[in-house]
């Protein structure tokens, strides 16, 4: 039986036309080429690549990644090759047909707004994605997703930089994601994209350390599922903008549990790492699952979570 | 020669035995082995694959391809391993016949001695394991082999050099095999040879920081093969930095593993 002409797997995504609703999360995906021996990306509806700053920026020394129980812990802290070395040098070999959509952040609102200017004017870039986690250096250090008010600024200042289709990646250390959504909505943005990496510490009894060089990280994998699932849920009855979902995806059916809380799309993180080519299975997997439930369109599954009466 | 493109698939356990010590041998059987080069590595998922996947831990570990023969479409491929922890304890648990997830041949390879040019390699403990290929390829020429572990059981690999017929010396902390003392002494006596020698040099970071000042002393060249923590193996995950002296970093993975030891931050690494 064919296995793709029987289901309609295309979603619209915020203005972002995907032939299926899987992508691949920023920061575990390079620029995409790093994917090409094992992975045809034209299987994936696209992928985000890793967040871009105006200059190349290194990052945290190390150790600076650690595992934890069906997860790890990462502070890389952003390292990126610059928005203008991305534009000249990684986007022209992303081979046609593939949808990339850019990640950007920085430390001040003016330098996401340049380097969302600079994207998108570069022809390949279907969307933006702006990373809300990172500190703002002008209000303390707080991450930018973790303020209503500085969310606010920022999400109204690249939407005024940039036309392209845009969503704004949330960090899930927030009192209220629903808050969080409703700002990103009422600013113009165009989709939301959640969770990005729990923060958290671990340690090492024996030397009484922090396993990380930079003490804190960001913990992803399986084992943030639930939480993810919860708060996408949470963010998707608060707006009518779409939702891409992300949190510890390793195969088709978590994909289908985050569209059922909600999602239009998903992003596949941390078990790019571990199976190079996971994206491209979940995506297959995907299509066999609408066969196998006799559902016609992915987009049929979108919020379709059943609850049953109390 | 540009280095073999990588594969991402279950390999077929072939062997996995005890080889002394903590140290075991592992052979897998790789569908569509592409070859490798000196020094590459493959990561190797912990434990066997079963129809749900292992989420803990999470992680692949990076393992050196000790060495491996091309059969019909298929490589059957060795690793020589240690068991330290969770993840390489189940790896030592999986059975002929089971599967294990691979990726892999990754990073560069060691560039092989310049003509003319004595190759000295320098290996400690799992290191052992990066270098065999190396010795075989340059079995040739000049060249000596130095290997060195806590005791003599855990030393690994030391009948597969003997075979090479490369000229072999042995050092145990506790003299129950070789001399007894560090690798590093031998290092030191093989460089009283002042003529143009290229070093080679894998193990625990303190044991490659000296051989890099011993053949610095000497003002010969000095390659180091680095281990370190990776998700990926392949560039994207960048938790394997290692700190560079110029400034910044670079990646075990994708950089290296080896390095010229002259160009690393040792004080930074790991």
């Amino acid at each position: 039986m064919s296995a793709t002409a029987a289901v309609d797997t295309r979603v619209d995504l915020g203005g972002i036309a995907l032939r299926n609703p899987v992508l691949t999360a920023s920061g575990t995906f390079g620029y995409g080429t790093e994917f090409l021996p094992f992975l045809d990306l034209r299987r994936l509806g696209g992928f985000v690549a890793k967040s871009l700053t105006l200059r190349p920026r290194f990052g945290n020394p190390p150790p600076r990644i650690a595992e934890a129980p069906s997860a790890m812990l990462n502070a890389i802290s952003l390292e990126n090759v610059g928005v203008d070395a991305f534009i000249a040098d990684k986007l022209p070999a992303i081979p046609e047909g593939v949808t990339v959509i850019a990640s950007l952040f920085e430390t001040d609102i003016e330098g996401y707004a340049e380097v969302a200017k600079r994207l998108s004017a570069a022809g390949r870039v279907a969307g933006l994605e702006v990373n809300a986690s990172c500190p703002h250096v002008k209000s303390g250090g707080i991450e930018f997703g973790q303020n209503p008010t500085v969310l606010a600024s920022l999400v109204r200042a690249v939407r005024r930089a940039s036309d392209r289709p845009l969503l704004v990646k949330l960090s899930p250390n927030v009192t209220d994601i629903a808050e969080m959504a409703r700002v990103c909505e009422g600013e113009g943005a165009d989709g939301i994209s959640l969770i990005n990496a729990v923060q958290a510490l671990e340690v090492d009894a024996e030397t009484r350390r922090p396993v990380l060089a930079n003490v804190l990280g960001g913990l992803s994998g399986p084992a943030i599922r639930p939480i993810a699932l919860r708060m996408v849920w949470q963010a998707a009855r608060a707006v009518s903008i779409p939702i891409c979902g992300i949190g510890g995806i390793t195969s088709a059916e978590d994909a289908v549990k985050f569209l059922l809380c909600g999602a239009t799309a998903v992003q596949v993180g941390t078990s790019n790492y571990l199976d190079p080519g996971v994206a491209g299975t979940v995506a297959d997997g995907l299509v066999a699952y609408l066969e196998r439930h006799g559902v016609p369109r992915v987009a049929d599954l979108v919020g379709a979570l059943e609850i049953p009466a109390r | 020669m540009a280095d073999p493109s990588p594969l991402r698939t279950d390999a077929t356990v072939l062997e996995n035995r005890a080889e002394g010590g903590a140290n075991r041998r592992l052979v897998l059987r790789i569908a569509g082995w592409p070859g490798f080069e000196p020094g590459q590595f493959l990561m190797v998922s912990p434990g066997s694959r079963s129809a749900v996947p292992r989420t803990d831990p999470l992680l692949p570990r990076p393992m050196a391809v000790y060495r491996a023969r091309q059969s019909d479409a298929a490589g059957e491929v060795e690793i020589l391993y240690k068991v330290v922890g969770r993840g390489t304890g189940l790896m030592a648990e999986t059975l002929p016949g089971q599967r294990i997830g691979v990726v892999g041949p990754l990073g560069r390879s060691f560039a092989l001695p310049q003509p003319g040019e004595r190759a000295v390699l320098v290996a400690g403990g799992t290191g052992i394991a990066s270098i065999y290929e190396l010795a075989d390829r340059t079995r040739d020429r000049r060249v000596a082999v130095l290997l060195g572990a806590r005791t003599a059981d855990d030393l690994m690999g030391v009948e597969d050099f003997e075979a090479l017929g490369v000229e072999l010396r042995v050092a145990t902390e506790d003299g129950s095999r070789g001399v007894r003392g560090l690798v590093t002494a031998l290092l030191e006596e093989a460089l009283g040879d002042p003529g143009p020698t290229r070093v080679y040099a894998c193990g625990p970071t303190p044991m490659m920081r000296r051989c890099a000042e011993i053949a610095a002393e000497r003002s010969q060249p000095c390659i180091v093969s680095l281990e370190n923590r990776m998700a990926c193996g392949f560039g994207v995950c960048l938790g394997c930095a290692a700190p560079l002296l110029d400034a910044g970093y670079a990646l075990v993975c994708r950089d290296g593993p080896m390095f010229d030891a002259g160009a690393l931050s040792w004080e930074g690494l790991p």
